[in-house]
C-alpha cells in the first residue's frame, strides 16, 4: 500500500476518488490546484501522484514535468478526459507510467495503481541492484589495485633477484634483488635484453630448451650455476627458472636468483674453525700424553744416572728399562696420532677376513693367557673373500681384541672365567659382520658417551686416548660402521658391520 | 726411618721415579696404583705425605683429594699433587665439582707439572714436611 498524492481541481472528484483509494488501504493526501500539489509533494513525499491534467493555473503536463525534475523515481498517473489521447501521449513522453479516463472507474484506478506501484517496486530494485553492483566493482578494483600493489611491493623488497620476461624472452620485471647480484641497472636491461643473455652459456641453453618449450612442468628447479655480473665477478646462485602459462600458452618466464656469496663465505668460515677447534684439542691432547712420556723419560735419566754415579747395577737396569718404555710409548702416540690425521686412502684387496681374525688372535694369544683371558674365535666360513684393505682391518682388530682383553685384566671380579670371542657372521648378500665380545668390567653410561672422543681412555698410562678414534674412521672408510652395547660388570660387545665388495659401494 | 710418604699414581714408571726420589733422600716410600688402594693404604699407615697422580684408571685422584679433604682427620696430611694436567685445569674441574654439589675444598699446598726434575721434587717434599 502506497502514499498518493491525488490533485484534482473538481473538489467532488478529490473527495470521491480519494474515499475509493483510502478504503483500498492507501494514505491519501489532496489539492486542489497544480500549485498547491507541488507544495503537498514536497512536504509529503508521496510515492505515488495522481494528477488531473486538465487545471486551470499549472496544468496536470507541468505538475508532472516539475514533479519528475524533483524526484524521477516517483510514479505519476496522469487521468484525462474522455478522448484526449494527445495529451495523454504528451503526458507519456514527459514520464507519467500511466494514464486513465474520466470518469474514473474503481477497477481500472486499481489496476493503474497497481502497475504503478510495480514499476516503482521495480525501479527500485534496479536502483539497489545498481547501487551493490556499482559498490562491488568499486570493491573489486580496489582489492585488484591492492594486490597488484602488494605484488609489486613483494618482488620489490625480495631478497632473491626475480627477474621476468615476455614470450620473447626480454626482460620485463627487474627487482632490486636482481639489480644487487647482477649490477645492471634496470633501466639497462627492461625492454632491451633477453633473460639467456645474463645466464652462463649451459644454463641459458637449457632455459632455452626447458622453460622455453612451450609445455608444463619444465622448471629448472633449484641449480647452482655462477652468474657473471656485470663488472666480471663471477658470482654463485642458487636457481629456479619456470615458464609462466596463461591457460595453456606461454606467456613468459620467471627467474629466481638467490645469492650464496654469504653462505659460501659462512661455509668456509666454519670449515676453519672446525679444523682449528679439532687441532687446538689435539694439541692439548698430544701435549698432556707428551709431558707424561717426557715425565718417564726424566725419571729414566735420573735412574740411570744414580746408577752411573753409585755403581748400583739395579737402578741402571731400571733406569734403561724405563727409558724404553717411554720410547715405545712415544712411538704409539705417534703411530695413532699419524694415522689419525692422515687422509690415507684404503688399499683394497681380496683377502679372506676369517685368516686375519686369526692371525691376530695367534699374535694377541699371549697377552691374554698372561691375564688368565681364554680367547676363542666362531668363524663363519660362507666369507671367504672379501675386497678390503687387510692392513687397516688387521689394525683394528689387534685395538679391539686388545681393548676385551684390558676390560678383563681391569675387572675387579677376580672370581670370573674371564673370555673373549670374536666372531665373523654372513648377514646378507652384501655385508657381513665380526663381533668382539668380552665379560670383563663392561662400561657405564658415563664412559660409553665419550667412547669415541679423543684423548679420552680409561687405561691411565696405557692409553694414547686415540685408538677406538683411529678403529672407527678405518671402518668408515671401508663403508662399515661399529656399535656398541655393554653393561657394567657384565662385559661389551663390539660389532663391526662391513660390505663384502668395496667396489659396489 | 725416615718420614712416610705415599706415592699413589697408575704409572709404574713414576711410582718407580717417585719412589727413587724418596730412597735417595732418606724417607720411606709407600705405593699405591689407584685412589682406592690408596685409601686403604693411609687409613692403615697414616702417611706424613702423599703425592697423588690426578687420572688414574678406577678410583681417581681428584676423588681421592675430595675424600681426604672432607674426613677431619686425614686432612691434615699434606699433599703434592703431580699431574700432566695444568694447575689451571685442575682447579676448574675442583670449581665444576663444588658447583654440582660438593663441599669446596682448599687448593693442594702444592701442585708439581708433570715432568718435574728429580731436584724439584725433593724440595717440594722438604718443604710440605716442615
Amino acid at each position: 500500500m502506497s502514499k498518493i498524492l491525488l490533485i484534482d481541481d473538481e473538489e467532488a472528484i478529490v473527495r470521491l476518488l480519494s474515499m475509493s483509494l483510502r478504503s483500498d488501504g492507501h494514505e491519501v493526501v489532496t489539492a486542489l490546484s497544480g500549485k498547491e500539489g507541488l507544495n503537498v509533494f514536497q512536504k509529503e513525499n508521496p510515492e505515488l501522484v495522481l494528477t488531473d491534467i486538465n487545471m486551470p493555473g499549472m496544468d496536470g503536463i507541468e505538475v508532472l514535468q516539475k514533479i519528475k525534475s524533483l524526484q524521477p523515481d516517483v510514479e505519476v498517473v496522469i487521468i484525462t478526459g474522455h478522448g484526449d489521447i494527445d495529451n495523454a501521449i504528451e503526458a507519456l513522453k514527459f514520464g507519467a507510467s500511466d494514464f486513465i479516463n474520466k470518469p474514473v472507474r474503481d477497477e481500472v484506478l486499481s489496476v493503474a495503481l497497481h502497475r504503478a506501484e510495480e514499476k516503482r517496486a521495480m525501479k527500485m530494485q534496479l536502483k539497489a541492484y545498481t547501487k551493490n553492483l556499482e559498490h562491488k566493482v568499486f570493491e573489486a578494483t580496489r582489492e585488484v589495485r591492492r594486490k597488484s600493489n602488494f605484488l609489486a611491493k613483494l618482488i620489490r623488497s625480495s631478497n632473491d633477484g626475480i627477474i621476468a620476461t615476455d614470450d620473447q624472452m626480454t626482460i620485463v620485471i627487474y627487482n632490486p634483488g636482481a639489480w644487487r647480484i647482477f649490477g645492471y641497472m634496470r633501466d639497462d636491461v627492461v625492454g632491451r635484453r633477453k633473460i639467456t643473455d645474463l645466464l652462463p652459456k649451459e644454463t641459458a641453453d637449457a632455459f632455452g630448451h626447458r622453460v622455453g618449450s612451450h609445455s608444463k612442468g619444465n622448471e629448472l628447479t633449484g641449480v647452482e650455476i655462477q652468474i657473471q655480473a656485470e663488472g666480471g665477478e663471477l658470482i654463485p646462485v642458487l636457481f629456479y627458472a619456470a615458464p609462466l602459462f596463461e591457460e595453456d600458452r606461454v606467456v613468459g618466464t620467471v627467474s629466481f636468483f638467490r645469492d650464496l656469496r654469504e653462505i659460501k663465505r659462512l661455509e668456509k668460515e666454519l670449515v676453519s674453525a672446525e679444523r682449528l677447534a679439532a687441532i687446538g684439542q689435539t694439541v692439548a691432547g698430544v701435549a698432556h700424553g707428551v709431558k707424561n712420556i717426557l715425565h718417564g723419560f726424566k725419571g729414566g735419566s735420573y735412574l740411570v744416572d744414580l746408577g752411573i754415579n753409585k755403581g748400583d747395577n739395579d737402578k741402571l737396569v731400571k733406569g734403561w728399562d724405563m727409558i724404553q718404555r717411554n720410547i715405545t710409548r712415544t712411538s704409539d702416540l705417534v703411530m695413532d696420532l699419524l694415522t689419525y690425521s692422515k687422509e690415507r686412502e684404503p688399499e683394497y684387496q681380496t683377502c679372506d677376513p676369517n685368516a686375519i681374525i686369526m692371525d691376530v688372535c695367534e699374535v694377541m694369544q699371549d697377552k691374554a693367557a698372561e691375564h688368565q683371558v681364554k680367547l676363542v674365535t666362531e668363524l663363519d666360513s660362507a666369507i671367504d673373500s672379501v675386497s678390503m684393505d687387510p692392513h687397516t682391518i688387521h689394525q683394528c682388530l689387534t685395538n679391539l681384541i686388545s681393548n676385551a682383553i684390558d676390560a678383563c685384566l681391569f675387572d675387579e671380579n677376580i672370581g670370573k672365567n674371564w673370555q673373549v670371542t670374536v666372531k665373523s657372521q654372513f648377514e646378507d648378500d652384501q655385508h657381513f659382520k665380526i663381533s668382539i665380545e668380552d665379560n670383563g668390567m663392561g662400561m657405564s653410561q658415563e664412559v660409553m658417551a665419550k667412547l669415541f672422543s679423543s684423548f679420552f681412555s680409561t687405561k691411565g698410562h696405557r692409553g694414547t686416548g686415540l685408538g677406538l678414534l683411529v678403529t672407527r674412521k678405518a671402518v668408515q672408510e671401508h663403508g662399515g660402521t661399529i656399535d656398541v652395547q655393554s653393561q657394567e660388570g657384565k662385559g661389551t660387545i663390539f660389532t663391526l658391520r662391513l660390505p663384502f665388495n668395496q667396489l659396489d659401494n | 726411618m725416615g718420614k712416610k710418604v705415599l706415592v699413589v699414581d697408575d704409572d709404574p714408571d713414576i711410582r718407580l721415579f717417585s719412589i727413587t726420589v724418596l730412597e735417595e733422600n732418606g724417607y720411606t716410600p709407600l705405593e699405591a696404583t689407584n685412589g682406592e688402594e690408596g685409601m686403604q693404604i693411609i687409613r692403615k699407615e697414616r702417611p706424613d705425605l702423599i703425592i697423588l697422580d690426578v687420572l688414574m684408571p678406577r678410583e681417581s685422584g681428584i676423588r681421592l683429594y675430595r675424600q681426604l679433604q672432607a674426613d677431619a682427620k686425614l686432612k691434615k696430611i699434606p699433599i703434592i699433587i703431580m699431574s700432566g694436567i695444568t694447575l689451571k685445569s685442575f682447579l676448574r674441574s675442583q670449581k665444576a665439582l663444588t658447583e654440582f654439589g660438593g663441599d669446596p675444598v682448599p687448593e693442594p699446598q702444592t701442585y708439581l707439572e708433570k715432568p718435574v726434575e728429580p731436584d724439584e721434587l725433593a724440595e717440594a717434599i722438604q718443604a710440605a714436611l716442615k
